[in-house]
């Protein structure tokens, strides 16, 4: 999944630092969900989407490898 | 963002769990295993002093379990991943020993439990550290 998390927090001039606090996780999540190196759950998405008063899909989005059933 | 800039930041909570609860596991496990080679085998005090380190040992799992709940979603997972790593690979150690022991392989000073169980640690750390390197 890829996310527009960084651009996001730019625009605001917000650190991870910041927006971890925002959203009650630590620095090291907003960075892996940033990178991509995590998905979040469904409920900090939500969460993220919320805090930037925009729709989850607004932020998240899929790759094609995710919209590919597993076999 | 002033409010949020001028807001501490919050305290690590793992790091008493990390380190103040096992130090004192330690020191009550070798304290314990020192004094119990000077005090009569079978006494009821051997036996207060043996359940030295198990007490500790309780309060380190619920300091664990504590500190684990306050994470955060990722967090969650780094330990989950170090436990999936280190779990089978305590197993793997415990039974090879074992085997070994019936085998007739009884390495220096034995592979008994109290000596062999602080490496079962070592898997835990290791998966930990690649997990954390994994989503650092």
């Amino acid at each position: 999944m890829k996310n527009q998390l960084r651009v996001l927090r730019a625009e605001r001039a917000w650190s991870q630092a910041d927006l971890a606090e925002q959203l009650g996780v630590s620095r090291q999540t907003v960075n892996a969900v940033e990178t991509g190196k995590y998905d979040p759950s469904l409920p900090l998405a939500f969460r993220i989407a919320r805090l930037f008063e925009l729709r989850i899909e607004d932020v998240f989005q899929p790759l094609a490898s995710d919209l590919q059933e597993q076999s | 963002m002033n409010a949020v800039r001028s807001a501490s930041p919050a305290a690590p909570r793992i790091r008493p769990m990390v380190i103040v609860v096992p130090a004192l596991f330690v020191l009550s496990y070798f304290g314990a295993r020192g004094a119990l080679e000077r005090i009569e085998p079978g006494s009821a005090l051997a036996l207060g002093v043996a359940l030295i380190p198990v007490l500790a040992f309780g309060v380190l799992i619920y300091a664990y379990i504590r500190s684990v709940r306050g994470m955060d979603e990722l967090g969650r997972r780094i330990q989950l991943e170090a436990l999936a790593l280190a779990f089978p690979i305590a197993l793997l150690v415990a039974f090879a020993a074992g085997l070994l022991d019936l085998a007739g392989f009884h390495g220096a000073g034995n592979w008994d439990l109290p000596r062999l169980w602080p490496l079962l640690l070592l898997p835990y750390w290791f998966g930990l550290a690649l997990a954390q390197r994994r989503y650092a």
